[in-house]
C-alpha cells in the first residue's frame, strides 16, 4: 500500500453559515510537493490551517503520518507552517526564533546550536544570527521563516503563499530555490498559492480548488493538458471554450462550433449527445493553414474555417484572433520560427486546425 | 538652413499678482507662528511663574525678592510633607501594580475571547474613565462604609518612617486605575498581529509558553504606557484620595489642600515644582522606552 503523509477524508469546514471547505479528500505522498491552487476565498488555506491544527474541521479526518489527529492542538502535530507574512518574533533575533521550536521541545542547547547553524546555512544566513527580523529584507524574512520551520524536521511542512509578498524577480528565484531545498530535506512540502504559473513551475501534483471543493487533482501536466471541467481549464493557463452541440459521445467525440462539425479527444461526464456543451482547446495547440489549403487541413485531423479579425505580435509568438460566425471567436498561437515571415493577415481566410487530442468537451455548467 | 537659437535666460520681473501672493503667504506664516507662541505661552507661563517663584527669598508669591533654596530646604524639613510624599508614593506603587495586572488581563479577556454579557462588561469596564471623580469617590466612601472594609490601616514602615496607609485609599485608586490600564494595553493589542501567536503554537509551544514567550514581550510597551499613565494618575490624584482616606491620612495633594487652606506660601510652590519635576521624569521615561522600542523592531500603538 502507497504510504501517505497527510490525509483529508471527506473534511467540510463551516464557519456560521458559511461553507469554506466541503467534503475534500486529498491523499498526499510522502516526499511530495503538492499544491492547493485556486483564487482568493477557494478555502486553499483554510484546508492547510486545517492541517496545522489552527482550525477543527466542522466533519471528516485529517490524518498525519497515518494518525488521526482530532483536536489536537498545533503544537502537537509534527507539521510546521511558513506564515504568508512570515509571522517572525519582532522581539527576537534571527537566531532566537529559528531555535524557538527546539527550544519549546526541550532539544539541549549544543544541539539546538549546531541544528539552528545548519538550518541558517541551508538558506544561505549564516552570519545573520544576531540581527533582528526588522534588519532583514522580504527576502531574507522569507528564509528565515523557512529555517525556523525547517529546524524542526517536520513530517509535513506546510507553506501559506510564502512567495506572495516578494516582488517578482525575487519570487521567480525562490521559486528555484525552494524547489531545490525541498529535493534537498526530502520533506513533503503542502503549498498554498493562487499563482497557477508558480503551482506549474515547482509542483509535483496540484490540488485545483474553487468554493471549497477540489475539482481535480493531477500532475502539472495533467491539470494544464487534460483539464476535466470548465473552472479547471479557465484557471489554469488560457484557453479557448466555444459553445456547440454534441453531436457524438464516443471517440473521436465530435462537436457542432459555428456551424461546423470539429472533432475532440476525450468527453466530460454527463454530457448527452443533442445537449449544449463547450469545446476547450488552448490557444497553441491550434494550427492555421491558408483557406486554399483545403486537403492539408483535413490531414491535421480536424479543422474549422474562419477570417483572421485581428493580430497581435508578441514577439516569440504571434496572437491570431480568427472569426468563425458572428458570436464564435477563437485565440491561436502561433510561434514565429521564421525571420520577417508574417503568416497570415487581417481578413485572411485561413483553416483553424488541431490534433483532436488536444481538445475537451467539457460541460456546459462550471 | 537651420537657425541655432539660444534658450533666452532674462529673468523678467514678479507679477502683481505673484507678488499679492507671496506677501499674504508670509502674513499667513507670521500670523500662525505668533499664534502658536501665545496658546504654549498659555499653557506654560504659569508653570514658569510657580517655579520662579519657588526659589523666592520672601514669603511673598507675586514679588521677586531675590534666589532662594530655603523653600525646599523647609520642604525637606517639614515632617507632614515627607510623610505624605511617601504615602503618596506607596499609594501609587502598590495601586500601580495591581491594576497593571488587573488591566492587562481585562484588556486580554475582552480582545480575545467572545462570551456572553462581553459588550456589556466591555462598556462597564471604561465607566471609571467617563464618570466624574466625584461620583466615583461618594460611591467608594459608600462601598467603603458598607462593606466594612472602612478605613483600616496597613502599617508600614518605609525610609525610617511608619506609614499608615488606609486600604480604602489603594483600592480606591485601583479601581479607577484598571480601566486606564485596559484601554492603552487593548490598544497595543488590537495591533498585534495574532499569526505570531500562531506561529508560536504551531513551533510545539502550548498557551502557558506563548503568553510568556511571545504574547507578554509584544504586549510590554503597552503595559508599560499602561502602569506609567497608572502611576502618573495616581499620584496625581485628589478627590478619590480626599474622600477615601479618612480622618489623618495625606498623600501630597491632599496636603497641599490642606496647607492652601492657611496661605499660599512658596513653600508650596516648592512642592508643587518637586511634583513637575516628577511627573516630567514619567514623561521622559515614557518617550525613552518608546524611542528603545521602535529599534527593537516592535511597532508603537
Amino acid at each position: 500500500m502507497e504510504r501517505f503523509d497527510v490525509e483529508l477524508r471527506k473534511v467540510t469546514k463551516r464557519f456560521g453559515e458559511v461553507t469554506a471547505v466541503r467534503d475534500v479528500t486529498l491523499q498526499i505522498r510522502s516526499g511530495e510537493f503538492f499544491s492547493l491552487l485556486g483564487p482568493s476565498g477557494c478555502g486553499k488555506t483554510t484546508t492547510l490551517r486545517m492541517i496545522a491544527g489552527f482550525e477543527i474541521p466542522t466533519s471528516g479526518q485529517i490524518l498525519i503520518g497515518g494518525q488521526v489527529q482530532g483536536h489536537l492542538p498545533p503544537h502537537k502535530r509534527p507539521v510546521n507552517t511558513v506564515f504568508q507574512h512570515y509571522a517572525l518574533f519582532p522581539h527576537m533575533t534571527v537566531y532566537q526564533n529559528v531555535a524557538f521550536g527546539l527550544e519549546m521541545q526541550k532539544v539541549d542547547k549544543a544541539e539546538i546550536a549546531a541544528r539552528v547553524g545548519q538550518a541558517l546555512e541551508l538558506v544561505h544566513l549564516t552570519g545573520m544570527e544576531n540581527r533582528k527580523p526588522k534588519q532583514l529584507s522580504g527576502g531574507q524574512q522569507q528564509r528565515v521563516a523557512l529555517a525556523r520551520a525547517l529546524v524542526n524536521r517536520p513530517k509535513v511542512l506546510l507553506l501559506d503563499e510564502p512567495l506572495g509578498a516578494l516582488d517578482l524577480k525575487l519570487r521567480k528565484n525562490m521559486q528555484i530555490e525552494l524547489k531545490n531545498l525541498q529535493a534537498e530535506v526530502g520533506i513533503t512540502f503542502i503549498y498554498v498559492t493562487h499563482d497557477q504559473e508558480e503551482a506549474l513551475t515547482m509542483s509535483d501534483r496540484i490540488a485545483v480548488m474553487n468554493r471549497g471543493r477540489v475539482l481535480q487533482v493531477g500532475s502539472p501536466e495533467v491539470i494544464y493538458e487534460q483539464p476535466e471541467n470548465r473552472f479547471v481549464a479557465d484557471f489554469i493557463g488560457e484557453t479557448n471554450f466555444v459553445t456547440g452541440v454534441l453531436q457524438r459521445a464516443g471517440l473521436p467525440v465530435e462537436i457542432e462550433v459555428a456551424g461546423q462539425l470539429v472533432q475532440a479527444g476525450w468527453l466530460a461526464e454527463g454530457v448527452r449527445t443533442g445537449e449544449t456543451a463547450v469545446l476547450s482547446i488552448r490557444p497553441e495547440k491550434i494550427h492555421l493553414l491558408p483557406g486554399s489549403a483545403n486537403g492539408e487541413a483535413h490531414q491535421f485531423g480536424t479543422a474549422v474555417s474562419g477570417q483572421v479579425e485581428r493580430t497581435i505580435y508578441l514577439g516569440t509568438d504571434t496572437r491570431y484572433l480568427i472569426r468563425l460566425d458572428a458570436e464564435t471567436r477563437l485565440v491561436v498561437r502561433m510561434q514565429n520560427t521564421q525571420v520577417g515571415h508574417s503568416h497570415f493577415a487581417i481578413g485572411d481566410t485561413v483553416w483553424a486546425c488541431w490534433n483532436p487530442a488536444h481538445a475537451r468537451v467539457l460541460s456546459a455548467e462550471e | 538652413m537651420t537657425a541655432v537659437t539660444k534658450p533666452t535666460t532674462t529673468i523678467l520681473p514678479e507679477s502683481r499678482a505673484s507678488r499679492q501672493e507671496r506677501i499674504k503667504t508670509q502674513l499667513a506664516t507670521l500670523g500662525l507662528t505668533g499664534y502658536g507662541i501665545l496658546a504654549y505661552l498659555f499653557l506654560y507661563l504659569p508653570i514658569i511663574i510657580l517655579v520662579i517663584f519657588s526659589f523666592n527669598d520672601s514669603r511673598s508669591t507675586a514679588q521677586w525678592a531675590g534666589f532662594s533654596t530655603a523653600w525646599y530646604v523647609e520642604m525637606m524639613q517639614d515632617n507632614q510633607i515627607i510623610i505624605s510624599l511617601w504615602n503618596s508614593l506607596f499609594v501609587a506603587i502598590v495601586s500601580t501594580a495591581i491594576s497593571t495586572v488587573l488591566g492587562t488581563l481585562a484588556a486580554m479577556a475582552m480582545e480575545r475571547y467572545r462570551f456572553r454579557g462581553r459588550l456589556v462588561m466591555d462598556a462597564i469596564l471604561y465607566l471609571p474613565i467617563i464618570i466624574p471623580d466625584i461620583a466615583m469617590a461618594i460611591m467608594l466612601l459608600l462601598f467603603f462604609n458598607i462593606s466594612g472594609i472602612g478605613f483600616n490601616t496597613w502599617r508600614i514602615e518605609l525610609a525610617g518612617l511608619r506609614l499608615s496607609v488606609p486600604y480604602s485609599v489603594i483600592i480606591g485608586h485601583v479601581a479607577f486605575n484598571i480601566s486606564f490600564v485596559a484601554v492603552v494595553v487593548r490598544a497595543r493589542l488590537a495591533h498585534m498581529d495574532r499569526t505570531l501567536e500562531e506561529a508560536a503554537s504551531d513551533l510545539y509551544a502550548n498557551a502557558w509558553h506563548t503568553f510568556w514567550r511571545v504574547t507578554l514581550p509584544m504586549l510590554m510597551p503597552g503595559i508599560i504606557g499602561g502602569a506609567l499613565l497608572a502611576f502618573t494618575l495616581s499620584l496625581d490624584d485628589f478627590v478619590i484620595t480626599f474622600f477615601t482616606a479618612g480622618p489623618g491620612f495625606n498623600t501630597l495633594p491632599v496636603r497641599v489642600f490642606g496647607m492652601i487652606k492657611k496661605g499660599v506660601t512658596p513653600k508650596i510652590n516648592a512642592v508643587s515644582s518637586l511634583m513637575l519635576a516628577g511627573s516630567l521624569a514619567l514623561v521622559l521615561i515614557s518617550i525613552f522606552l518608546r524611542r528603545g522600542d521602535d529599534r527593537g523592531g516592535i511597532e508603537i500603538v
